[in-house]
């Protein structure tokens, strides 16, 4: 099974839910794909393996050959490509590394050179599970080509844990593609519940199974509940708020003691996501 | 010269945007002619890059100023290699203000950012 964690914008406890479960089920490989923040090594705090850089192409246009028939910027549909009366420019921010505008050219001005936007590592936690992460570079555009590096490497575990970017970017989409279900971690606040609605639109347009995980429990108002209820959105678990867990948090040793009850809450979790997946469930 | 303005509509008496790859129309003010064209931006629904879309259409109208409101270091990259120079509209809301301020040297030029993102051969 593979599960994406997500939630509808930072901070709302994913990479808690995330790395709980990572640590309290160690057959599962947990899978960093919020690459431009990934910050579950700082509770797995895993031995790494292995470095891998990413890289992608970009164009780089020879203005001496270019006779500016803007053929490359009309082509370009990331509009990466700026062609004026004299000089042709292209942003390697910007652009996706198609490789489309060498075609379209007719004087053999645009070369393609590479650069790297950051890095894939793998590694063992300090609980001996598995653990892939992706980092993009500072100052980055997109962390969809550092996503797709890690959805091309070698994953045999029966169990995918997949801390996916929040929002509904692009790369949180490539993060959730392929995966057997989503669970949307919030909180019980109206602002996390209007980020929340975007999500679960995001999930249902792509037909993806999903449930909620409902961070900071006892806080806040009802809005969230209420609205699980009326869309039927089965709520898998409830992390109770505690000043405990939020100092563990901020100092890194959230996993060392994880009380009984919270063990409980948290196999309880998997227990509903292998359900929802189609699986067997657990002890709790 | 022709001076660009980011605006909130059709009409050369609309108000500013406050935004400038995302702005609703662009005003293109001719200083020799003392004439104004609007297009609307077709740039403001761009999933992606839509500050550079609209420095392109800047370069097609023969921008040599743009007068708008903070701009993205990517597109400010873009329109310093496109020779375009940038001045902030700071708190002024009508274009024909911006226009007088800027042409009286009252307007504050943006900081140009650095060249490490263009790659010109
Ligand atoms: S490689 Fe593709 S995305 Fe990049 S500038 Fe060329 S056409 Fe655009
Ligand atoms: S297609 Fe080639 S020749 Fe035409 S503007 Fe682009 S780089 Fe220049």
């Amino acid at each position: 099974m593979k599960a994406a964690i997500l939630s509808g914008k930072g901070g709302t406890g994913k990479t808690t839910v995330s790395t709980h479960l990572a640590a309290l089920f160690p057959d599962a490989l947990y899978v960093d794909m919020d690459v431009e923040e990934p910050n579950g090594d700082l509770f797995l705090n895993p031995e790494w393996n292995d470095r891998i850089p990413v890289s992608v192409i970009y164009p780089e246009i020879d203005n001496d050959k270019c006779t500016h028939c803007r053929n490359c910027a009309a082509f370009c549909r990331f509009n990466a490509l700026i062609a004026g009366k004299a000089l042709t420019i292209s942003m390697k921010e910007i652009c996706h590394g198609c490789g489309g505008c060498a075609l379209v050219c007719p004087s053999d001005a645009i070369r393609y050179r590479e650069r790297i936007i950051g890095y894939v590592s793998r590694g063992i936690t300090r609980f001996g599970s598995p653990i892939i992460s992706g980092k993009m570079d500072v100052g980055e555009f997109s962390g969809v080509p550092l996503i797709d590096r890690i959805r091309t490497m070698d994953r045999t575990e029966a169990l995918q844990i997949i801390d996916s970017p929040p929002g509904t970017s692009c790369t949180t989409v490539a993060a959730v593609e392929g995966c057997d279900l989503a669970v949307i971690v919030t909180e019980p606040t109206p602002f996390a519940l209007s980020d929340m609605k975007r999500t679960v639109e995001m999930l249902r347009t792509m037909k993806l199974p999903f449930a909620v995980v409902i961070n900071k429990a006892g806080m806040g108002d009802r809005g969230v509940y209420d609205y699980c209820r009326d869309e039927s959105i089965d709520i898998l678990g409830e992390i109770p708020f505690s000043l405990e867990l939020a100092g563990a948090y901020a100092t890194g040793v959230m996993l060392d003691s994880v009380s009984p009850q919270l063990q409980k809450e948290y196999r309880k979790i998997m227990d509903g996501m292998k359900r929802k997946a189609g699986m067997p469930g657990v002890a709790v | 010269m022709i001076v660009a303005l980011c605006s909130t509509g059709f009409d050369d008496q609309a108000e500013l945007d406050s935004r400038f790859g995302r702005c609703s129309h662009f005003l293109f003010f001719d200083t020799d002619q003392r004439t104004f064209k609007t297009v609307s931006n077709s740039a403001k629904d761009a999933s992606g890059g839509a500050g550079a879309q609209a420095v392109q259409i800047l370069v097609n109208f023969g921008t040599g100023v743009l007068i708008a409101p903070d701009v993205g270091p990517q597109a400010m990259d873009a329109l310093q290699a496109m020779n375009i120079s940038v001045f902030r509209q700071g708190s002024i809301t009508l274009p024909d203000k911006a226009i007088k301020a800027w042409e009286n040297h009252r307007l504050e030029e943006q900081q140009k950012a650095s060249v490490a993102g263009m790659h010109r051969a």
